[in-house]
């Protein structure tokens, strides 16, 4: 391992209430503290639905578990789904998109770094409202899908979907609000040079996944808006009784699902195409292609919702067009495997942790994509959805394929987000915790499934044929948590005893590697000039990349960057001035950048938000509902005033 | 050097796992599997998984075992050379590109095939019987029989059956996993499904659409009899009880499917597929005959109990006359419920609460005193006496009726 020993980087004293503390958190519009703290709140939610997974495990390892009632049951596994798609992948995703995309682009924080604040604070918000149910003893009970009209006030009277209805809406608003954020950032904030050809492949992955989520996000908040319309005003547009038509509330969802699963994906597609060049020590094998594969993905994302469907009916004509679609999107999928196979193939491959768990994700996607071609076929399907053959097939997809990633980026950035490097022999045990128990916990579920094990059952009858199965899913649940213990000992003290790691521990190739570890408020004192896909090869081991197509020197950009300042200056490797000095740089008033003042106001505003979303929930209340009126104006009020006291402070101190 | 040695002996001990799981997953009893189709649906499905079975095996060993040559072979060495820079292949993409399609075409064309073939119309003289779901129960209806039934599917083998798939609230879906796909059924409209039982057997059907609280206690069971018995059956079904009543105590030891047997059931028979064989005069399937994964036995919650009494079925039929059961069950010629499922030949049935207990007196009794608690969110009020409920039926009178139900055969 390459590491660098280096004194740890020492910064000027903080020396204001926003730079040190618990307010230097609450008022942050620093995208990389606001990254820090998706990341932070998606391990909490990692724990909280790992938990939910657990106890499922426990109740289902034998027949007729008695651990749970129904109920709770069936609130686990929908807060469980819920906790995990919502409340972990993605905002572990926003963790990475937060903390790498300005620095991958070479920018000083995104484009709109106060509304990136509110995204954070509206999603927190939102992922507490969702948990809210927990403490009243009504959580959300309708599954992740709320299919209606299960959902509707007739036959789910009680608060538990109230809570995941005005929960999703919110955790809506935060996706959509970063989505347009990283959009303009990734469009207009990148340093001089850095064509969309030559931006790293995470930023690549995410700048796709944004498109996803600003068009599908939409589709999901119209939905939940219809229910909660039904569930708190009466409306009919799911209300069988008035002659509604369920399957509305089905394309609806899926039509928002089926994106989401490649929002779920990309991100982890684009941190392990990070990482496997750089243990490989070989750029990206075919990277225009890996680009136009993860544009194709999410086009063809759109064309294909209607798979999660085939048993309902649709006639033969929309099954085969579905099917067919669904099998044409497993060809970009299948060609990012091979291209990452051929980017390690004739490398120099070093197992670091971030290197195993990459490997990890193109060995058990593989499995989830290969069974998912299984289910693309309509007939075979009928046999296998709602069954554990499909429980099987999306954690191989989501735990196989997104937390894999999300592991391999973790470990990878770990040192450049902390200054220290994660402990690498932990890694590795929790590396091969995780494979082992991940596939014994969910390969045995392909065999239940086919042997027919219906999904989202509570208890089942011995003699099924389905108690080895399940025993042995729980084991590998059981070996699962240890992994995760691990993990976490692992994330605790590395922070505090890891190895020091300098700006480059992994000898990587982007230009993230040449801050400092962790990089100054300001990201770069000057804005580099980027001249090819890999600066830091190209200036340390140009050997490496001379067969890369480069573009002459001296392109230059004017864009305006956050700190509405800008000086030019050629990147020339880290041996570069700005970067040389790896002790007690100086801080932006010093070098003359302007920086977004830190402000409390998005919090603010996200929370007369979540007021008036509470206020509609009291509505349905038994003991406040008299009060739902008046908490929701005062919510609607509180949010507007916070909205134009922020809108009306400047971004940037007034004089500098 | 040693940690390369110890990582590989881990993935040998990782994928040995998996085999050893694999196989035994094959070995055990799969009676609800999906794999071994008792109808030409059930075969058109198979053969399309065998397609994908192949190529999904192929690509998976492919890619595994390339990837793991890769591990190996690449592995960083002292002294290597620095790896060629190679950054892209066009020749190379665009095969690892057109090979998947191709892969994919072989599969799109039957995939098609089948679909319109299982979709199209069910063939004439197909039997229909409309599939209605509760929450959380199956009401089946044969127009052609003029029979109402509940949780129990009658199918005479070699006849395709055509079902109108209904639901009265939120959806569910109809699945019998040994004689094919599922369907779903969806509020407001009615889906169809066909397929011709090819063996007689009993086969366990199940909800696999999630639909509230009981989903998983929404089960059903099919007996695929020959066509006289399913004739006699439906003769014996249209027609209104055959009373039959006989000392019916509740004593637990008489069934040995009780609370405390719940994991080793009594039933006896273990061959899967046990021939349905009428039971004395009665043209429905004997319940002590059911094989043991078809046998209904679920523990009873440890603070439900009933003394030991013999219930009367005479007295019990007195105190169904006005009891509240009537206001949503049918008795052909004594009550006119609609709610419930029918009661009418109660007692020829094999489980009650959709699968869920073998229909035995105690059971039976329980069930009236405090349905709730037996199946979660059952949506039979609880009619035993109880502090809460002092003018609910005492244990003498819930064996009556329990006595005088089992009695309707």
């Amino acid at each position: 391992m390459a590491t660098t020993v280096a004194a740890p980087p020492r910064y000027a004293v903080p020396h204001t209430k926003y730079e040190r503390g618990l307010w230097s958190w609450l008022a942050t519009v620093d995208h990389k503290k606001i990254g820090q703290l998706y990341l932070y709140t998606a391990i909490a939610f990692f724990l909280i639905g790992g938990l939910e997974a657990l106890i499922i495990r426990e109740q289902l390892k034998g027949p007729n578990g008695q651990l749970v009632s129904a109920e709770m049951y069936n609130q686990l596994f929908t807060m469980h789904g819920t906790t995990m798609i919502f409340l972990v992948i993605m905002p572990m995703g926003a963790a990475f998109f937060n903390y790498l995309i300005p620095l991958q682009i070479g920018a000083r924080d995104v484009a709109f770094p106060r509304l990136n604040a509110f995204s954070y604070w509206v999603f927190l918000l939102g992922a507490l409202f969702m948990n809210a149910g927990w403490i009243v003893g009504a959580a959300p009970d309708g599954g992740w899908f709320a299919y209606a009209p299960l959902t509707t006030q007739q036959f789910s009277p009680g608060l538990n979907m109230d809570f995941w209805v005005i929960g999703l809406q919110i955790l809506g608003l935060s996706s959509l609000a970063a989505g347009f954020n990283f959009i303009t950032t990734i469009i207009n904030l990148r340093a001089p040079g850095m064509h969309f050809m030559r931006m790293p492949i995470f930023t690549w992955m995410s700048f796709v996944t944004q498109f996803l989520l600003v068009l599908a996000f939409p589709i999901i908040t119209v939905a939940v808006t219809f229910l909660m319309l039904d569930r708190f005003f009466g409306t009919n547009f799911y209300t069988i009784t008035a002659g509604a038509d369920p399957l509305l509330w089905q394309h609806l969802f899926w039509l928002f699902g089926h994106p989401e699963v490649y929002i779920l994906i990309l991100p982890a597609f684009g941190l392990v195409s990070e990482v496997l060049p750089v243990f490989s020590r070989k750029p990206l094998f075919g990277y225009p292609v890996m680009v136009y594969s993860g544009i194709l993905i999410g086009f063809l994302g759109f064309g294909v919702w209607a798979h999660h469907m085939f048993a309902v009916g649709m006639g033969p004509i929309a099954d085969s067009v579905f099917g067919v679609t669904t099998m044409l999107i497993a060809i970009p999928t299948g060609v990012k495997i091979f291209n990452w196979l051929a980017t390690m193939h004739g490398g120099s491959l070093r197992f670091t942790t971030p290197m195993l768990f990459a490997i990890g994700l193109i060995a058990l996607f593989t499995i989830g994509g290969i069974s998912g071609i299984m289910h693309s076929s309509p007939p075979a399907d009928l046999q296998q959805t709602d069954t554990y053959f499909i429980v099987a097939h999306f954690h191989y997809v989501l735990f196989g394929g997104s937390m894999m990633g999300i592991f391999a980026g973790t470990y990878f950035f770990y040192p450049k987000i902390t200054g220290r490097l994660m402990d690498e022999r932990l890694g590795k045990i929790h590396f091969w915790l995780t494979f082992v128990g991940m596939n014994l916990a969910f390969f045995p579920m392909h065999f239940a499934g086919l042997n027919g094990m219906p999904r989202r059952i509570y208890q089942y009858q011995a003699n099924q044929g389905w108690d080895i199965e399940n025993l042995v899913s729980t084991w590998g649940a059981r070996i699962l948590g240890v992994a995760t213990l691990v993990f976490i000992w692992n994330f605790v003290k590395s922070r505090r005893s890891g190895a020091v790691a300098g700006r480059d521990p992994w000898g990587a190739a982007t230009i993230e590697w040449t801050l400092p570890s962790p990089p100054p408020e300001y990201n770069y004192a000057v804005i580099p000039t980027i001249t090819s896909r890999y600066p830091l090869w190209d200036a340390k081991s140009p050997e490496l990349t001379a067969d890369v197509p480069h573009t002459p020197e001296g392109e230059k950009r004017t864009d305006v960057s956050v700190g509405g300042k800008e000086t030019h200056a050629s990147f020339k490797g880290p041996s570069d001035t700005h970067m040389a000095s790896e002790v007690a740089h100086p801080s932006a008033k010093e070098l003359g950048i302007a920086m977004p003042t830190p402000t409390i106001k998005p919090l603010l505003a996200s929370i007369g938000l979540t007021v008036m979303f509470l206020g509609l929930i009291l509505k349905h209340s038994v003991n406040y509902q008299s009060l739902w009126l008046p908490v929701l104006l005062a919510g609607v009020a509180f949010f507007v005033v916070s909205l134009y006291a922020w809108l009306l402070s400047p971004l940037e101190p007034e004089h500098h | 050097m040693t940690s390369h040695y110890r990582t590989r002996r881990l993935a040998i001990a990782a994928l040995t796992a998996v085999i050893v799981v694999g196989l035994a997953a094959c070995s055990t009893t799969v009676p609800n599997t999906t794999l071994e189709p008792k109808t030409e649906f059930g075969r058109a499905i198979d053969a399309l998984w065998d397609t994908l079975l192949f190529w999904g095996t192929i690509v998976f060993i492919l890619v595994e075992a390339f990837l793991i040559y890769v591990v190996i072979r690449f592995r960083r060495r002292e002294g290597q050379p620095a790896p060629r820079h190679v950054h892209g292949n066009t020749t190379l993409e665009i095969a690892w590109t057109l090979a998947p399609a191709v892969i994919l075409a072989i599969i799109a064309v039957p995939t098609v095939k089948t679909i319109f073939t299982t979709q199209a119309n069910a063939p004439r003289g197909s039997l229909t019987v409309e599939v209605i779901g509760h929450q959380w129960w199956w009401e089946f209806r044969y127009p052609e029989h003029n029979v109402v039934t509940a949780n129990e599917l009658y199918l005479p083998v070699g006849r395709t059956v055509n079902f109108a798939l209904k639901t009265q609230d939120v959806l569910h879906s109809f699945w019998i996993p040994q004689l094919g796909g599922k369907r779903d059924l969806i509020t407001n409209r009615t889906n169809y499904l066909w397929f011709t039982p090819e063996s007689t057997s009993v086969w366990n059907g199940v909800c696999v659409e999630y639909c509230g609280t009981s989903h998983a206690n929404m089960r059903f069971k099919t007996f695929v009899v020959p066509p006289e018995q399913f004739d006699a059956w439906a003769n014996h079904q249209r027609g209104g009880p055959v009373f039959m009543p006989a000392p019916t105590p509740t004593a637990p030891t008489d069934t040995g499917a009780g609370a405390a047997a719940a994991t080793q059931p009594a039933a006896q028979a273990s061959a899967p597929a046990a021939q349905p064989q009428t039971s004395g005069s009665l043209p429905t399937f004997p319940a002590d005959q059911l094989p043991l994964y078809a046998a209904s036995y679920n523990p009873v919650p440890r603070n439900l109990t009933i003394g030991n009494v013999t219930g009367d079925a005479a007295r019990g039929a007195q105190i169904y006359r006005t009891a509240p059961c009537i206001a949503c069950h049918v008795v052909q010629g004594v009550s006119a419920g609609i709610v419930g499922p029918t009661l009418t030949h109660f007692g020829s049935r094999t489980s009650i609460g959709a699968g869920l207990f073998p229909n035995d007196p105690r059971h039976l009794a329980l069930w009236i005193k405090n349905s709730p608690a037996m199946k979660p969110g059952s949506k039979m009020p609880p009619f035993g006496k109880s502090p809460t409920m002092p003018a609910g039926y005492d244990d003498q009178q819930l064996a009556d009726l329990a006595a005088y139900l089992l009695s309707l055969k």
